[in-house]
């Protein structure tokens, strides 16, 4: 059973088309890969599953909820990271998720044992009350990750959720994205590092200017084009 | 009120109460600012009043004839120093050294004694100050002169001096103190509550709107399951507690200083009865505002700052930074106080009722009435109402720009 079905999605803005007929399905329990070089459209079809853009055409069911009529109940059950962080500098840590944990309309306990757990997870106990204006790049990362989490949702959507990170930052982020991968619910990694989307997803599609150019398992994707790495699978499929 | 719009309320409200730019905007400027603005400048010029009545003017006589009677007049007026001139009395003048200076004629003793016209001349410069309050009491002691010796000459001719008596005016004021006191405020207060409901929330709603847009927290805010609406309102609304905040800070402070400092409207008497020479006895002005007046004065206030900060908030969501939110609101600014300006300063402008129906401006004149004592309920109510209507159709606005995707992700 697929937990979030893209069915032929279209976007045109006023002078280009920036996702063209793009449909796939991700399966319970996935880590899936949304990969493509920047500019391919990944953001875009994020942006719509997240029901923050209207597709032009087509749609998403995510858990059975359609984006364009159920959008609220799709916003609930999904966790976005998008690229551009921004947390509430005058805020501190805690005070950034408390506010996002009600928005979602935790109940406080429940709330404040997330905040904690999370802050755990993420390794984030040293700074979460600080200022965040005070916060370093990888600090600010993880607190936006802890925010598009707070409300434990069923399906994840991370949009390069490493970029601009050292390795030991980036490690922290991908080991809680391979914990995040619960029953009945699935991750989804946009990525155009080849390395990390390697290490993590079960299945991955490939997108091109705005298109879908390949869609399938890792591995069997590198017997189809007799690679040793998908970043050789990416160079094979970007030249087709 | 659903409770997202009150967590988005709280947290934006405390969100811009740590940004010291908020608290500079809401609190300090409004409490420092108006007090001083106005009542300092009142007082400069009471002071200036002051100085120059007091100041010594120096004048120096030329006599070609003699003047024996009037030039004892001059030497026994106060505030007069009479100085000696080496060379051109005009050139002194000129240059500053002496403020006046006053040429009597050869023949002017036997004018006065033939009874016929004399003539003095008197050497000033109308750019002067002291040159000008030196012409002011030589005048004023040339037309004691003159009605002393046209008594005099009557008395030779035995005719009764009292034939001389003028017209008099005795002021009778139907105006109240309290009237008294209403005007004047209502010069003043109106153009401080359009002001601050204006300004006072401005910083905020670009803050939470473009604000929050450019450092890229919007995007987040929007993945939230809250409804538009609901972040447009919790918004909103802490738009409108800042600038409600601050304009009573600003007419709080108004007022307390006003009443301490004695209020600016001596100066206004002194500044007539001056010109009327000592007949207007200076009344008692009475500063105090109704309670009825102050509740009014506040319900007003508060749609004129909901109507305000919906249409800064539509503005600000707008634009897609804190530099193009400034330059959009700017102008806005100087389009609602010019003509708010021009009704409160027009002397004798009697509104028609179709006045109350426009914005700001009805608040302005309705003020005044209040400020005066006057409460006409048509227009107490056409204020009321069209300022709601102009709220809700701007906080609509506002929540229709927030759910166009085009303006949220402009780049």
């Amino acid at each position: 059973m697929s937990i979030l079905s893209v069915k032929n999605l279209t976007k045109e803005f006023k002078n280009f088309k920036a996702v063209d007929g793009v449909s796939f399905d991700v399966g319970e329990g996935e880590i899936f890969g949304l990969l493509g070089p920047n500019g391919a459209g990944k953001t875009t079809i994020i942006r719509i599953i997240a029901t923050v853009l209207a597709p032009t055409r087509g749609t998403v069911e995510v858990l059975g909820f359609d984006i364009i009529k159920n959008s609220e109940e799709v916003r609930k059950n999904i966790g976005v990271l998008t690229t551009d962080i921004g947390v509430y500098e005058r805020f501190s840590g805690r005070e950034n998720l408390r506010y996002f944990g009600e928005l979602y309309g935790l109940s406080k306990e429940v709330l404040e044992k997330r905040i904690n757990e999370l802050s755990n997870l993420l390794e984030m106990r040293d700074f979460i009350d600080r200022k965040a204006g005070k916060y370093s790049t990888g600090m600010k990362q993880k607190l936006a990750i802890a925010r598009s989490v707070i409300h434990d949702p069923k399906v994840l959507i991370f949009d390069e959720p490493t970029a601009g990170l050292d390795v030991l930052a980036s490690q922290t982020v991908l080991n809680f994205m391979r914990q995040s991968k619960k029953p009945g619910g699935c991750v989804i990694f946009s990525t155009h590092q080849m390395h990390d989307a390697e290490k993590l997803c079960d299945r991955v599609v490939i997108i091109h200017k705005g298109k879908v150019i390949a869609n399938d398992k890792v591995e069997a994707l590198k017997s189809k084009t007799s690679s040793d790495y998908l970043e050789d699978v990416f160079m094979k499929m970007m030249r087709v | 009120m659903s409770k997202t719009i009150l967590t988005i309320f709280k947290k934006e409200l405390k969100d811009t109460i740590r940004d010291r730019r908020t608290l500079m905007a809401m609190v300090v400027m409004p409490m420092l600012l108006m007090p001083v603005m106005t009542i300092g400048m009142f007082k400069f010029m009471e002071y200036q009043v002051e100085k120059q009545g007091e100041k010594v003017v120096k004048i120096s006589i030329i006599e070609k004839g003699e003047a024996p009677a009037l030039i004892e007049m001059i030497k026994n007026q106060e505030k007069i120093e009479i100085v000696e001139t080496d060379g051109e009395i005009k050139d002194a003048v000129t240059n500053g050294d002496l403020d006046l200076g006053i040429i009597i004629p050869e023949n002017f003793q036997e004018n006065i004694d033939d009874q016929e016209v004399a003539n003095i001349t008197i050497i000033q410069k109308s750019t002067d100050i002291d040159s000008g309050s030196a012409l002011a009491r030589i005048s004023f002691l040339v037309a004691n002169f003159n009605d002393q010796l046209l008594q005099e000459r009557f008395a030779d001719q035995e005719i009764n001096p009292e034939i001389l008596s003028k017209v008099i005016i005795i002021p009778e004021d139907v105006a109240t103190e309290k009237e008294t006191g209403g005007f004047l405020l209502g010069l003043i207060i109106p153009l401080f509550i359009v002001m601050w409901a204006i300004t006072g929330g401005q910083y905020t709603a670009i803050d939470v709107s473009a604000g929050e847009k450019e450092r890229k927290t919007l995007e987040s805010l929007l993945l939230t399951p809250v409804k538009r609406m609901d972040i447009v309102f919790g918004k909103f609304l802490t738009v409108s507690a800042v600038a409600l905040t601050s304009v009573i800070v600003a007419i709080g402070s108004f007022y307390v200083a006003l009443i301490y400092s004695g209020g600016f409207g001596s100066m206004m008497q002194d500044g007539q009865s001056s010109g009327a020479e000592g007949i207007v006895e200076s009344a008692a002005i009475n500063f105090s505002i109704e309670p009825q007046a102050v509740l009014l004065l506040l319900a007003v206030s508060l749609f004129l700052v909901l109507m305000f900060s919906a249409i800064i908030l539509s503005i600000a969501i707008f634009a897609k930074s804190f530099k193009e939110a400034q330059s959009y609101i700017g102008p806005s600014y100087l389009v609602v106080i010019l003509p708010v300006v021009l009704v409160n300063s027009m002397p004798g402008f009697e509104p028609t009722l179709w006045f109350f129906a426009i914005p700001a401006v009805n608040a302005t004149l309705l003020f005044k009435e209040v400020l005066m004592g006057v409460y006409d309920s048509g227009h107490i109510l056409l204020t009321l109402s069209s300022l709601i209507v102009y709220s809700v159709i701007a906080i609509f606005i506002a929540t229709k720009i927030y759910s166009k995707e085009g303006v949220l992700f402009r780049d």
